[in-house]
C-alpha cells in the first residue's frame, strides 16, 4: 500500500476539489434560473458556469477519481506494487495540464459550449486540447491496469483474478473503446475547425461520434460504484458476496453492452432512421440487465449479512443490518436513488416515448439522480472507506459521515423529483433565465424554488464531505488495519478463461459496434452530410 | 522509508473474514427469499410505473412519428 | 459442512440468479413488446425522416424560402408547417395548427444545432443543420402552447421560443393561398 498513497490522494484531491467548485456553481445556477434570482447573472456568466460545472463533474471528478481508485485496487486487491508508477505520475501531470488548459479557456469565456460541445458551435481549440490531454492520461491508466492484471496472472497461473481488479480492468478496456468516438470527433473534426483549418463541419457525423462516447462514459463512471457494491459492501455489512460468478458476469455485460447503445441519445435526431434507432433501443434493454442482476445479487448479499446478525422473517434482516456504517448506509440510499433514476431511464429509452421527455428537465433530473445520486454517493462511501488506509488515521466518529450521506440523499431527491414533474410540463434545458410572466411558465416557479432548496442541501453536503476528509488528515487516532474486500459465499478456486480475461469479449464488442454503429457512421464517410459553417460561441 | 511492500493485510485471500461457516450454512437456507421479494417488488413497481406513464400521460398527448 | 453441500449451494445460488434473470427477461420483453406494438399499429416512432438539405442555402431552397414558411393546407387537405430555427429565433414566431387533424411539421436550421418541443404534446425533435427535421402528430387538445428551442445554441438560447396556437376546427381557416396565420389576440 505504501507506494501509492500519495498517488491516490493526489488524484482524489483533484477530483474532490473540482467537485466542490462545481457544486458551488451548480447552486448558483439554480438560484439564477429560479424566480428568486430572476435579475441576477447574464447569459454569458450562466453558460460559462454550466460549462465549468459540466466539465468538472463529468470529466474531472470522474476521471481523476476512477484513476485514483484504480491504482488503489491494483495494489490492494492484487497485493503487489503498482507497475509503471512513474508513468502513473506522468499521466497525472498530463491530466493536470489538460484541466488547466480547459479551465483557462472556460473562465475567459472562450469555451461556453457546455460539456457536450456539439458542433458547429465551436470554442477555442485549447479547450478541446485540454480535454484530449485528460483522455490521453486516462489511456495511460488503462494500460497500467492491464499490465498490473497481466503481471499478477503470470505470477498466479490458473487463479481467478480478484473480482475488484477484474472489474477495474473491465472498466479500463471499456474506456479504451468508449473514447474512440470522442477522440475521432475531436481530432478529425472539432479541433481542425476550432483552429480554422476547416471552415465547415459534418454535423451528422459529429453527433453520431459523440453519441458513441456519451452513453458508455456513464458506465465508466458507474463501474467503480458497482465495484464497491460487489467487493466492499458485503464485507462492510458483515456478510458475504452472494455470487462471485454473477459479479464477473455483470462487469462483462457492462463491457459488452455499454457501447452499442449511444444512439438512444439521438432518438430525436433527424440524421438517423427508425431501423438503427430501434436496434440501439433493443441493445439498451440489454444493458439494463447487469443493473437488474446487481440489484438482486447485492440485496441477497445484504440479506446474508442481516440474517447473520439475527434478522428473521421475510424482511427482518433489513433492520438488522449495520446501518451505522457509512458504506452500508450509502448503499441503501444509493439503491433508492437507483430505483427512481432507473425509472427515468426506462422512460428515456422508450423509443417513441423519448419524444415526451427529450431535452426537458426530466433528462436533467434523470442524470443528476442516477449519476450525481446513486453513483456519486458511492464515490463518497469509497473515499470514506479507504481514507484511513491512505492517511494512516482513523475517524473520531462516524456521525458526520452519516450526516453528509443523508444530506446528499435528501438534497438529491428534493432537487430532482420536481425536475421530473417540470419536464413533463415541458420545461426545457440549458436555460439561463425563464420568463416567469408567461402563464405556462409561471406555474413552474414554485417547483423550481423547491428544487433550488434541494440544491442548497447538496451544497451543504458537498462542503461537509470535503470537511470530513480534511478532518481525517488531522485526526489524532491511528488507523487500525481492517480488511477491505469481501469473500464470496463460495470463493472460486478456478474460473473459466472467459470470466478471467477479456479476449473473447473484445471480439463481441467489435461485432456489436459494427452492427450498431457500422452503417450510421459509414454513411457519412460514403456521403458526408451537407456541411454546416463553423460558428464561434462568443 | 518503508519498502515498497504491501502488507499481508492487503491480500484478500489470506485474510479470512469473521463469518462462521456453520452460521452461514444455516442462513443460506433462507437467502435469497427476502432479497427476491424486495428486489422483485421494486422492479414490479418500476414496470407498473412505466405502463401507467405510457398509457396515462404519453399516449393522450397525441401520436408522434 | 459435508462435501456435497458447498456444491449444492453454488448450484442453488446460480439457479436463483437464473430464475431472477428469467423474470427480468420477461419484464424487459413485455416492455419492448409494447414499444413494438405501438410502433406498428399506431405509428408511434421517434421522428426519423432522414432528408438532407444544404444549410448554407436554405433561403434559396424552394421549400424553406421565407414566403413559404408557416402553416399551409395543400389541395388534398394535408396540413404542413414549415419553420426555420436560427440563432436566436424561429421564423415564423407563431404557428397556427388545427386540433384533431394529422399535421406535419418540418424544420431546418442554417446555422447550429437547435431543437424544439411543444409543451404538453409529444412533438419533439432536434434540428440539425444539414437535415430537414420532420414530425407527424395529431393534437389532442386546443390552446396556446410554447415551442421553445430546447438545445443549447449559443448565448441567446434562453430567449429563443415560438408560440403554437392549436385552433379548433372552426377557427382554422386557410386563406386563398392555403396559408393559415395565427389569430390576433
Amino acid at each position: 500500500m505504501r507506494n501509492v498513497e500519495r498517488l491516490c490522494l493526489a488524484h482524489f484531491w483533484v477530483a474532490f476539489a473540482a467537485f466542490l467548485v462545481a457544486a458551488l456553481l451548480g447552486a448558483w445556477q439554480m438560484w439564477v434560473r429560479s424566480p428568486l434570482g430572476a435579475n441576477v447573472g447574464t447569459p454569458s456568466q450562466y453558460f460559462l458556469s454550466v460549462t465549468a460545472h459540466g466539465v468538472a463533474m463529468a470529466y474531472v471528478l470522474t476521471t481523476f477519481f476512477i484513476m485514483g481508485f484504480g491504482y488503489f485496487v491494483a495494489v490492494t486487491a492484487l497485493a503487489r506494487p503498482l507497475p509503471g508508477k512513474a508513468w502513473a505520475w506522468g499521466a497525472f501531470w498530463v491530466a493536470i495540464a489538460g484541466v488547466v488548459l480547459a479551465v483557462a479557456t472556460i473562465l475567459t469565456g472562450q469555451a461556453s459550449v457546455l460539456f457536450t460541445f456539439y458542433p458547429p458551435l465551436t470554442a477555442s481549440p485549447w479547450f478541446y486540447i485540454g480535454l484530449v490531454l485528460v483522455v490521453i492520461a486516462s489511456w495511460v491508466w488503462c494500460v497500467l491496469m492491464l499490465v498490473a492484471m497481466q503481471a499478477w496472472k503470470r505470477e498466479n497461473p490458473g487463479r481467478p483474478v480478484p473480482l475488484a481488479m477484474f472489474a477495474t480492468v473491465a472498466n479500463a478496456v471499456m474506456w479504451l473503446w468508449t473514447t474512440v468516438g470522442l477522440a475521432v470527433e475531436l481530432l478529425f473534426q472539432v479541433i481542425p475547425a476550432a483552429f480554422g483549418f476547416i471552415q465547415t463541419i459534418d454535423v451528422g457525423l459529429a453527433r453520431t461520434l459523440f453519441s458513441w462516447t456519451l452513453h458508455a462514459i456513464v458506465y465508466f463512471w458507474l463501474i467503480p460504484a458497482y465495484i464497491a457494491f460487489y467487493t466492499m459492501v458485503p464485507r462492510a455489512a458483515g456478510g458475504r458476496l452472494y455470487s462471485d460468478t454473477m459479479g464477473r458476469l455483470t462487469f462483462i455485460l457492462f463491457l459488452v453492452y455499454s457501447l452499442p447503445v449511444g444512439m438512444h441519445h439521438l432518438l430525436m435526431d433527424p440524421e438517423h432512421g427508425n431501423g438503427t434507432k430501434f436496434i440501439q433501443v433493443l441493445l439498451t434493454a440489454f444493458v439494463s440487465v447487469p443493473t437488474l442482476l446487481t440489484i438482486f445479487t447485492i440485496t441477497a448479499s445484504l440479506e446474508i449479512a442481516g440474517r447473520l446478525r439475527g434478522g428473521r422473517g421475510l424482511f427482518g434482516w433489513i433492520a438488522a443490518l449495520p446501518w451505522e456504517r457509512p458504506m452500508v448506509l450509502a448503499t441503501g440510499l444509493s439503491f433508492v436513488m437507483l430505483g427512481f433514476g432507473g425509472f427515468g431511464g426506462l422512460i428515456n429509452m422508450g423509443y417513441g416515448m423519448n419524444a415526451m421527455v427529450h431535452n426537458t428537465s426530466w433528462v436533467t433530473a434523470h442524470f443528476h439522480l442516477i449519476f450525481g445520486g446513486s453513483v456519486v454517493i458511492m464515490y463518497f462511501a469509497i473515499a470514506y472507506e479507504i481514507w484511513p488506509r491512505l492517511t494512516g488515521r482513523e475517524y473520531p466518529s462516524l456521525a458526520s459521515l452519516r450526516l453528509q450521506l443523508w444530506l446528499w440523499f435528501i438534497g438529491m431527491m428534493v432537487m430532482t423529483l420536481p425536475w421530473h414533474w417540470l419536464g413533463l410540463q415541458g420545461q426545457w434545458r440549458r436555460v439561463a433565465n425563464f420568463n416567469y410572466a408567461d402563464p405556462i411558465i409561471a406555474g413552474w416557479g414554485p417547483w423550481v424554488i423547491v428544487s433550488l432548496g434541494g440544491g442548497l442541501v447538496l451544497l451543504a453536503s458537498a462542503l461537509l464531505f470535503v470537511g470530513n476528509l480534511f478532518a481525517l488528515h488531522r485526526s489524532a487516532a491511528m488507523a487500525v488495519a481492517r480488511p477491505l474486500y469481501a469473500l464470496a459465499v463460495h470463493p472460486p478456486q478456478r474460473v473459466p478463461a472467459a470470466l478471467n480475461g477479456f479476449g473473447l469479449w473484445n471480439v463481441l464488442v467489435l461485432v456489436l459496434m459494427l452492427m450498431a454503429y457500422g452503417w450510421p457512421i459509414a454513411q457519412f464517410v460514403i456521403e458526408p452530410s451537407p456541411a454546416a459553417i463553423v460558428h464561434r460561441v462568443e | 522509508m518503508h519498502p515498497d511492500e504491501p502488507s499481508a493485510a492487503d491480500s484478500p485471500f489470506e485474510v479470512a473474514d469473521e463469518v462462521d461457516e456453520v452460521a452461514l450454512a444455516a442462513v443460506m437456507r433462507h437467502v435469497p427469499l427476502g432479497a427476491g421479494v424486495l428486489a422483485g417488488a421494486a422492479v414490479a413497481l418500476l414496470v407498473l410505473g412505466y405502463l401507467l406513464i405510457y398509457l396515462l400521460v404519453f399516449l393522450p398527448r397525441g401520436t408522434v412519428g | 459442512m459435508s462435501e456435497r453441500q458447498p456444491e449444492m449451494h453454488e448450484r442453488r445460488i446460480l439457479g436463483t440468479e437464473l430464475l431472477w434473470s428469467f423474470g427480468v427477461g420477461v419484464l424487459i420483453a413485455a416492455t419492448l413488446s409494447i414499444i413494438v406494438f405501438t410502433a406498428l399499429t399506431m405509428g408511434i416512432n421517434p421522428p426519423s425522416n432522414v432528408e438532407r438539405i444544404d444549410p448554407k442555402a436554405l433561403h434559396l431552397s424552394g421549400e424553406f424560402a421565407e414566403h413559404n414558411l408557416g402553416t399551409s393546407v395543400a389541395a388534398d387537405g394535408s396540413v404542413t408547417a414549415r419553420i426555420i430555427a436560427t440563432q436566436f429565433m424561429f421564423v415564423p414566431r407563431c404557428i397556427a395548427l388545427p386540433h384533431g387533424r394529422p399535421v406535419t411539421l418540418r424544420f431546418a436550421a442554417p446555422d447550429v444545432i437547435h431543437g424544439i418541443l411543444i409543451t404538453g404534446t409529444n412533438v419533439n425533435t432536434m434540428v440539425v443543420p444539414g437535415f430537414v427535421a420532420q414530425v407527424h402528430t395529431q393534437f389532442t387538445r386546443s390552446g396556446d402552447l410554447l415551442m421553445p428551442c430546447h438545445e443549447y445554441c449559443g448565448l441567446g438560447h434562453s430567449e429563443m421560443w415560438a408560440t403554437v396556437q392549436v385552433l379548433p376546427e372552426g377557427a382554422f381557416q386557410p386563406d386563398r393561398d392555403g396559408r393559415v396565420s395565427c389569430a390576433q389576440r
